[in-house]
C-alpha cells in the first residue's frame, strides 16, 4: 500500500530511534549554542565589575547567568547524551530499536517543547527569579513549566532506554556482558531518573506558590534558584555528563583492539553514578550535625576522583599496546582522551572548591568546575559522533572537522575554566552582578585580565558550538554513502540493521 | 564479514513490567522529595515554636475513608490480575471496574475535602505542601483510573487475556505504588499533621 503521508506528518510521527537520535542531537546542538551565547554575554559583562558594559542591571545579567546553566544542563548536555543513548543502545543490545518507541517519540517533542518554553520564558524577562525580583512573574512560570516539561521528556526518553537495556537484550546476554556505553546509560538513566523527579518536584512546589497570589516563601523570586540550584552544581553535574565513561571505554577498547575487563570498569563506573547523587544537596534539606553534614559533603566531592581515576587506570594499560592503535581512529581517540582529561579537571576542581578554609564556594571557581564538567559532555559527545557518526547519520564523517571543532570546544573550556578557577581565588563571586560589592571584588590588573581570559574562553566555545553545528549539518546532506563499519570493530552495534518503524 | 543477526523479539513480556517500575521509581521519588521538604519545614516550624497546621483544620475522616478506599482498591486490582490470569473474563471486568470506581471515589472524597477545608493554599508553607502533596497524588490516582480505563476497553475486546495480561500486572504494580504513597500521606499528614 502506498504511503500518503506528508513529510511533516513523516517528521512528527517517526518513531525510527535513529531518525528520533538525530532530532535530539541537532536540537541540542542549537540549545549548547543557546547556552554558549548567555555565558559569552555574562563573561562580557564580567570585563568591567564597576559597571555595567551591556546590561543595564542586575537582574538582567542574572538572567542570562542563569540561563546559561540551565540551557547547558537541560537543553544542551543531557539530551546530547539521550540522542546518543537513542541510537546505540538499541544496536548495542541486538534489538531493532527502542522497547516503547511512541514513549521515546512523545518524549522528545515533550522536551523540544519544553526547551522552546524555558528559552522563551528567560528572553521574556522570566527564567528562574531574580535578586531584585524584577521579572514577570507570569514569565517565570512559563520557565518553569518549560522546566518540567523538558524533564518529563528526559525522564520519558530514559525509561525507554533503560527498558531497552534491562528487558530487550538480545537472549543469552547478561548485563554484565552489555556493552560499557550502554552499562553507563544503565547507571546515569537509574541516576537520572533518581534525580530528575525531585527536580521536578521542586518546580511542582515553586510553580504552585508562584501562580496567581503572593507567594508563600517556595515561589518568591529570590529563592527560587536557590532551590533549583543543586541539579546544576557539584556534584550532580557529574551524573549529567555520565555516559561520557562509557563513550570513552568503547573507544579506547577498540582502537587498541583489547577487551577491558568488564566487572570492574562497571563498578568503577557506578561508583561515579552514586558519586554524582546530588539531589540531598538542597536548601531545605538538613541531613543532620553540622560535622556530619560536613563529613558528608567531603566525602561526597572526593569519591568522584578515585572513581574517574578508576576508570581511567582500566582503559590505560590498553595504550601500551600502541602498537595496535587504528591510525584511522585518531579524532575518536584524541576528543575521548581530551573529554577525559577535561572531567578529571572538572571532579579535582569540585573536590577543591568544597575545602571550607578556601573559601570558594560560592566564588568563580564553581563556574570553572561547571563547565569543566559539561565541557568534558560535550567534547565526550563529540568523539562519539566522530565514532558513530555513521551509524547516527549514515554518512561517513569527516573526521578532519570534527577534530577541528572539538579541539576549539577544548581550548575554550580549558581557558575560560583556568580562569574562573584562579579568579575564584581573588575573591571573585560566582553570581558577580553589576557592581564591585555584588561581584566581591574590586577591580584588579590580574582579575581583569582573568575575566578577559575568561571572555576569549567563552569566544572559543561559541565558535567551537557553531563549528559543531554546521559540521553536522553538512556531514548530514552529503550525497556520499556510509562505508558500513569504518573501524573494523566487532561489536553488535555495527551489525547491519533493519530500519523499523512501529505502524 | 560482519555477521547479520536477527533482531531481538519485539514485545518480550517483562518489557511493560519493567518500564511501569521505573515509572513507578521516578514516581516515588517525587513524592519522596516533596516528603522530604515536608518534614524538614514542619521540624524547623515546630523548633520555632510556631503552629503547623491551624487547630482543627485537618481533619481525619477523610483521610481515613481515602485509605479505607484505596485499601480495598489494591484488593480489588489484585482479584483483576488474578482473573485476567485465569481467563475469567468476567471477573476481571467487575474487578477493573470496582478499583476503577474506587480511584473516582477517592478523587471525589478529596476534590469535596478541598472544598470544605476552609485553609487557602497561600496560609501558609503547611498549607502549600498539603495541596502540593496530596493534589499531585491525586493527579497520579487520576493516571491510574485513565489506565483502568484502558484495560477495560481492552479487555472488552478480549485482549487481556492470560497470555497477553502483562498491561494488567503493569497497572496493577502502579496501582499499588500509588497506594503505598498514600499510606505516608495518611499517616504524616493527617494523622501526624
Amino acid at each position: 500500500m502506498k504511503n500518503e503521508s506528508t513529510v511533516v506528518e513523516r517528521i512528527v510521527t517517526t518513531t525510527d530511534s535513529g531518525t528520533l537520535s538525530r532530532y535530539w542531537i541537532f536540537s541540542a546542538l542549537i540549545g549548547l549554542l543557546f547556552s554558549s551565547v548567555a555565558g559569552l554575554l555574562v563573561s562580557l559583562e564580567r570585563i568591567d565589575l564597576s559597571s555595567g558594559s551591556i546590561f543595564s542591571t542586575t537582574d538582567e545579567v542574572f538572567q542570562f547567568w542563569a540561563a546559561h546553566r540551565v540551557a547547558l544542563v537541560l537543553i544542551a548536555v543531557l539530551p546530547l547524551m539521550i540522542g546518543l543513548a537513542t541510537a546505540i543502545v538499541p544496536r548495542q543490545m541486538g534489538a531493532s530499536r527502542l522497547v516503547f518507541p511512541r514513549v521515546s517519540a512523545f518524549s522528545f517533542w515533550v522536551w523540544l517543547f519544553g526547551a522552546l518554553i524555558i528559552i522563551i520564558g528567560f528572553l521574556a524577562n522570566g527564567g528562574v527569579g531574580t535578586p531584585e525580583a524584577t521579572s514577570e512573574t507570569q514569565s517565570v512560570a512559563l520557565t518553569l513549566m518549560g522546566v518540567l516539561l523538558t524533564v518529563i521528556g528526559l525522564c520519558g526518553a530514559s525509561i525507554s532506554a533503560l527498558t531497552t537495556i534491562v528487558a530487550g537484550r538480545v537472549p543469552g546476554m547478561s548485563l554484565l556482558e552489555i556493552p560499557a556505553f550502554s552499562w553507563s546509560v544503565l547507571v546515569a538513566g537509574t541516576m537520572w531518573l533518581a534525580t530528575l523527579p525531585v527536580l521536578a518536584a521542586n518546580t511542582v512546589l515553586i510553580y504552585a506558590d508562584l501562580k496567581g497570589r503572593a507567594p508563600v516563601n517556595f515561589g518568591s523570586e529570590q529563592v527560587i534558584w536557590e532551590q533549583l540550584s543543586w541539579a546544576f552544581t557539584h556534584p550532580q553535574i557529574y551524573l549529567w555528563v555520565l555516559p561520557l565513561l562509557g563513550i570513552v571505554a568503547e573507544i579506547i577498547s577498540v582502537v587498541f583492539k583489547n577487551k577491558i575487563s568488564n566487572p570492574f570498569l562497571f563498578a568503577a563506573i557506578g561508583l561515579m553514578g552514586l558519586a554524582g547523587f546530588g539531589a540531598y544537596a538542597q536548601t531545605y534539606f538538613d541531613i543532620g550535625t553540622p560535622v556530619f553534614e560536613e563529613a558528608f559533603s567531603i566525602i561526597q566531592a572526593f569519591i568522584a576522583i578515585p572513581a574517574v581515576l578508576l576508570v581511567i587506570a582500566f582503559i590505560s594499560p590498553k595504550i601500551k599496546d600502541i602498537k595496535e592503535f587504528d591510525k584511522r581512529a585518531t579524532t575518536p581517540t584524541v576528543l575521548a582522551t581530551l573529554s577525559i582529561i577535561l572531567l578529571l579537571h572538572g571532579v579535582v576542581v569540585g573536590a577543591v572548591h568544597v575545602i571550607g578554609p578556601l573559601e570558594l564556594a560560592t566564588r568563580s571557581t564553581v563556574t570553572a568546575q561547571i563547565v569543566l564538567t559539561l565541557g568534558s559532555g560535550v567534547l565526550a559527545f563529540m568523539a562519539a559522533f566522530s565514532w558513530w557518526g555513521e551509524l547516527l547519520i549514515g554518512k561517513p564523517i569527516r573526521q578532519q572537522k570534527i577534530l577541528i571543532s572539538g579541539v576549539i570546544i577544548h581550548c575554550g573550556v580549558g581557558i575560560f575554566a583556568v580562569a574562573d578557577f584562579l579568579v575564584g581565588f581573588t575573591g571573585q563571586n560566582d553570581f558577580t552582578g553589576l557592581s564591585e560589592f555584588t561581584a566581591g571584588t574590586k577591580s584588579s590588573s590580574w582579575g581583569d585580565a582573568l575575566n578577559i581570559a575568561s571572555l576569549i574562553g567563552s569566544s572559543l566555545i561559541v565558535l567551537g558550538a557553531i563549528t559543531a553545528i554546521g559540521v553536522c549539518i553538512k556531514q548530514v546532506l552529503s550525497k556520499t554513502p556510509a562505508t558500513g563499519n569504518p573501524w573494523d570493530a566487532n561489536t553488535l552495534e555495527w551489525a547491519p540493521k533493519e530500519k523499523e518503524e512501529v505502524a | 564479514m560482519t555477521t547479520v543477526l536477527p533482531p531481538a523479539p519485539l514485545n518480550r513480556p517483562r518489557t511493560l513490567m519493567v518500564g511501569t517500575a521505573f515509572v513507578t521509581s521516578a514516581a516515588l521519588m517525587f513524592f519522596g522529595c516533596l516528603f522530604a521538604i515536608y518534614f524538614s519545614i514542619r521540624s524547623d516550624t515546630l523548633a520555632w515554636g510556631m503552629e503547623w497546621f491551624p487547630e482543627n483544620a485537618i481533619s481525619l475522616v477523610p483521610g481515613g475513608m481515602n485509605m479505607a478506599t484505596l485499601t480495598i482498591s489494591v484488593a480489588t486490582m489484585g482479584w483483576s490480575v488474578y482473573a485476567v490470569k485465569n481467563d475469567d473474563r468476567i471477573h476481571a471486568y467487575l474487578a477493573l471496574i470496582l478499583t476503577a470506581l474506587m480511584g473516582v471515589a477517592m478523587i471525589n472524597q478529596t476534590v469535596f475535602y478541598y472544598m470544605d477545608i476552609g485553609l487557602p493554599i497561600d496560609h501558609s508553607e503547611a498549607a502549600l505542601l498539603l495541596y502540593v502533596i496530596t493534589g499531585a497524588h491525586l493527579v497520579m490516582v487520576g493516571v491510574g483510573v485513565f489506565w483502568l480505563g484502558l484495560l477495560l476497553l481492552r479487555a472488552f475486546g478480549g485482549q487481556d487475556t492470560s497470555r497477553h495480561r502483562d498491561l494488567v500486572s503493569a497497572a496493577s504494580l502502579y496501582w499499588y505504588a500509588m497506594v503505598f504513597i498514600y499510606i505516608f500521606i495518611w499517616l504524616f499528614i493527617y494523622i501526624g499533621k
